[in-house]
């Protein structure tokens, strides 16, 4: 054994031990940059999810009938229970290319914070459903006779909170579903009571944006949402390594 | 042997999943540079006791140290081993380039360009750099795990069944890789149930039978020792 | 133990007997909305017990996060269990209460909405229970759940509250009859106690279930003992 003679490899002790937030963000945007090419290489299914929710606003719209002034009242909410349908499907899918890989296990093997994991999981969500937004809220207000132009600023930011929300509680728990039998029958079990304030606060805020807010209380609605935001992002990204651990 | 010298050394390792003990009372010590092969049937513990020592999971009992730092401490371990696992982690929407990419930027290592032509090189997969790796066959997503392994340079190689899936070329691929790292002084843990081909690589042997390790002897007494153990047979 | 069980199941029993009498017979009935109003002595300590089984799942969940002691996932399941049937109970009585005084069978009033959406919370707490066959797997995602779902009630009560509430000032508290108001802590003391009963005679039957699933996976397969 010669080991005296040979130099030894050290493990990479260059990249840094933890190397902080420089490698954090490098693991953040490695997956974010995988998820993101996987997703762009299997075009087909971005396009399935887009032709799947607009089938969804439409069968809504088809439900609400002729009534105009229906439509406009309803279709602010309704247009969010379409992202939440479609999100799921996006969700269960992002992890399932893991699984066609050999499992989350592989990510977890690299060494690494595992939280950058998580994160990168969360914005390649993210980004992937304001994509579809931007397809699903024009279509929404073709079909729900609703003008956006005008209100196309306040309306995307408050499409930015509510999708926020849905991908941090989401990517979460789709985490955790990966490991349980009856996935497709857990994760919506688990996500849609966790959702209620987001969908009370997306639903709201986008109606009083389409409507008028003659009472003022669209801030309400703001603050609820980022509170959300906020108090599960920070329990999210905590808990997290303890959802991927065997 | 100083603490330096030793690569492994674990102490009573046991580990369960559920009601089921899969590793009992694993006591062993490898020193730096040493080649182990671990040997054993199917479903003897040799994969739960490699991802052990990758710090894929934790010890249910017992302790342990590897390359100087504590098995508790995951990532440390992580960062100073590399496991190469029976299928491999590979993306099939990803060429093979990606792939390596991938898990360089994951692990924070090398990302030029030219180092990843000298892996794929290495493991005979230059030709189809940019060819997406769902188009492979398992001998070559068997290459391509290879070469993951070599993209960083750790303390301690794990290997879980290094020649399956793997023609003749291929087997002499995975054994010139255990040679470099031996030569380069990695200590290295070879899992296999067939170990006629590996014999030639390592320097001991560890048999592992229903969760226990059963005896560790030099791999030229193994003969011997295996047939005191199991009273002439297999 | 089982002696203290007993006479813990004695004294619920008593207590509970005791609060029904006085809640249904000695009290005066509401002067405003007469003796549906009796409903309330069953309705809010259900509701209060629901709270109180559920907060502890949370602190058994967080407590089995941190120290592995599968102790603390069976109490935390076994409160989980008696915890939905007191919301299954507090949803029903609201939804009685309600028929008559208001005329609807359900209301989104913001504390019956929450109580729904934590009714669902937790059964699929349970739900996450019953397809995990591992018990360590079980234990730790069920406590996950646990801890984020239980994080969850308070920013959906806000919701609801600010959803029901943002157009129409809050109902001021109507005072309550000193007499009234002892009825209800009575029956919150018995249903207190009957939650108590219920959590330890739960949690006797887990650790039975528990070692009952660790004999048959010894026969199954070879195994040593812990």
């Amino acid at each position: 054994m010669s080991s005296a003679t040979q130099p030894v490899p050290r493990s990479a002790d260059s990249a840094g031990e933890g190397g902080g937030r420089h490698e954090f963000l490098r693991r953040t945007g490695a997956i974010v940059w995988k998820d993101l090419l996987i997703e762009v290489r299997t075009k087909q299914s971005f396009t399935a999810m887009a032709f799947f929710a607009a089938l969804v606003l439409f069968i809504f719209s088809f439900a609400m009938g002729a009534d105009v002034r229906l439509l406009q009242a309803t279709g602010g909410g309704l247009v969010w229970i379409g992202i939440a349908f479609t999100g799921i499907l996006s969700l269960s899918r992002t992890y399932q290319s893991e699984e066609l890989a050999g499992g989350l296990e592989g990510l977890r093997i690299l060494p690494g914070e595992q939280r950058a994991i998580y994160i990168g999981k969360l914005l390649g969500n993210l980004v992937l459903l304001l994509t579809l937004e931007l397809f699903l809220f024009p279509i929404a207000g073709i079909l729900f006779q609703l003008e956006l132009w005008r209100v196309a600023a306040p309306l995307a930011g408050v499409a930015l909170l509510g999708t926020l929300g849905f991908s941090i509680i989401g990517t979460f728990y789709a985490a955790l579903a990966v490991h349980v039998r009856a996935r497709e029958l857990m994760l919506p079990l688990l996500l849609f009571p966790a959702l209620v304030p987001v969908l009370l606060g997306a639903v709201n805020a986008t109606t009083l944006i389409l409507t008028g807010d003659p009472d003022g209380v669209m801030s309400s609605w703001i603050r609820l949402l980022v509170a959300f935001d906020v108090i599960f992002f920070v329990v999210c990204t905590w808990i997290f390594p303890l959802v991927l651990e065997e | 042997m100083t603490s330096s010298d030793v690569a492994v050394s674990l102490r009573g390792v046991s580990r369960r999943f559920g009601w089921f003990w899969a590793l009992r009372d694993v006591d062993l010590e490898v020193a730096a540079g040493a080649s182990l092969l671990l040997a054993g049937p199917n479903g003897a513990g040799k994969t739960t006791l490699l991802r052990i020592l990758a710090g894929v999971i934790s010890p249910s009992r017992g302790e342990g140290t590897l390359a100087g730092v504590a098995l508790a401490d995951n990532d440390g371990i992580r960062r100073r081993s590399a496991l190469l696992t029976i299928g491999g982690y590979l993306y099939d929407e990803l060429t093979a380039l990606e792939n390596l990419r991938f898990v360089s930027l994951m692990c924070g290592g090398d990302t030029s360009p030219t180092t990843f032509a000298r892996i794929l090189e290495r493991v005979g997969l230059a030709g189809v750099a940019d060819r997406r790796v769902g188009a492979f066959s398992s001998g070559m997503r068997k290459r391509l795990s290879l070469g993951q392994l070599l993209l960083r340079p750790v303390d301690v190689v794990l290997m879980d069944e290094p020649f399956a899936s793997l023609d003749d070329e291929g087997r002499a691929l995975v054994e010139e890789v255990v040679e470099d790292m031996k030569a380069a002084g990695q200590t290295v843990f070879l899992a296999s149930h067939q170990i006629g081909e590996s014999l030639r690589l390592i320097d001991r042997v560890a048999f592992i039978d229903r969760g226990s390790l059963v005896f560790v002897c030099a791999a030229h007494e193994l003969a011997e020792r295996r047939r005191s153990h199991f009273e002439g047979g297999e | 133990m089982a002696k203290t069980q007993k006479i813990m199941g004695f004294l619920a029993l008593l207590l509970f007997i005791i609060g029904s009498v006085v809640g249904l017979f000695v009290v005066r009935a509401d002067a405003a909305m007469g003796d549906v109003q009796r409903l309330m002595y069953v309705h809010v300590p259900a509701a209060w017990l629901a709270m109180l089984a559920f907060f502890v799942v949370f602190i058994m969940s967080v407590l089995y996060l941190v120290q592995r002691n599968p102790r603390w996932d069976l109490i935390a399941a076994s409160s989980a269990e008696v915890g939905v049937l007191f919301t299954a109970l507090t949803l029903a009585l609201g939804s009685l209460w309600g028929k008559p005084t208001w005329g609807v069978w359900w209301t989104w009033e913001p504390r019956l909405t929450t109580t729904a959406v934590m009714l669902m919370i937790y059964i699929g707490y349970l739900a996450m229970r019953s397809f995990a066959d591992d018990p360590d797997k079980r234990a730790r995602w069920s406590a996950i759940v646990g801890v984020v779902g239980f994080i969850d009630v308070p920013i959906v009560y806000l919701s609801v509250y600010w959803w029901r509430t943002l157009h129409q000032p809050p109902s001021s508290p109507r005072s309550i009859a000193p007499e009234i108001l002892f009825a209800l802590l009575l029956n919150l003391l018995a249903f207190t106690v009957v939650y108590l009963y219920l959590l330890v005679r739960r949690y006797r039957l887990a650790v039975n279930e528990q070692e009952l699933e660790r004999i048959v996976a010894h026969q199954t397969r070879q195994i040593s003992h812990d």
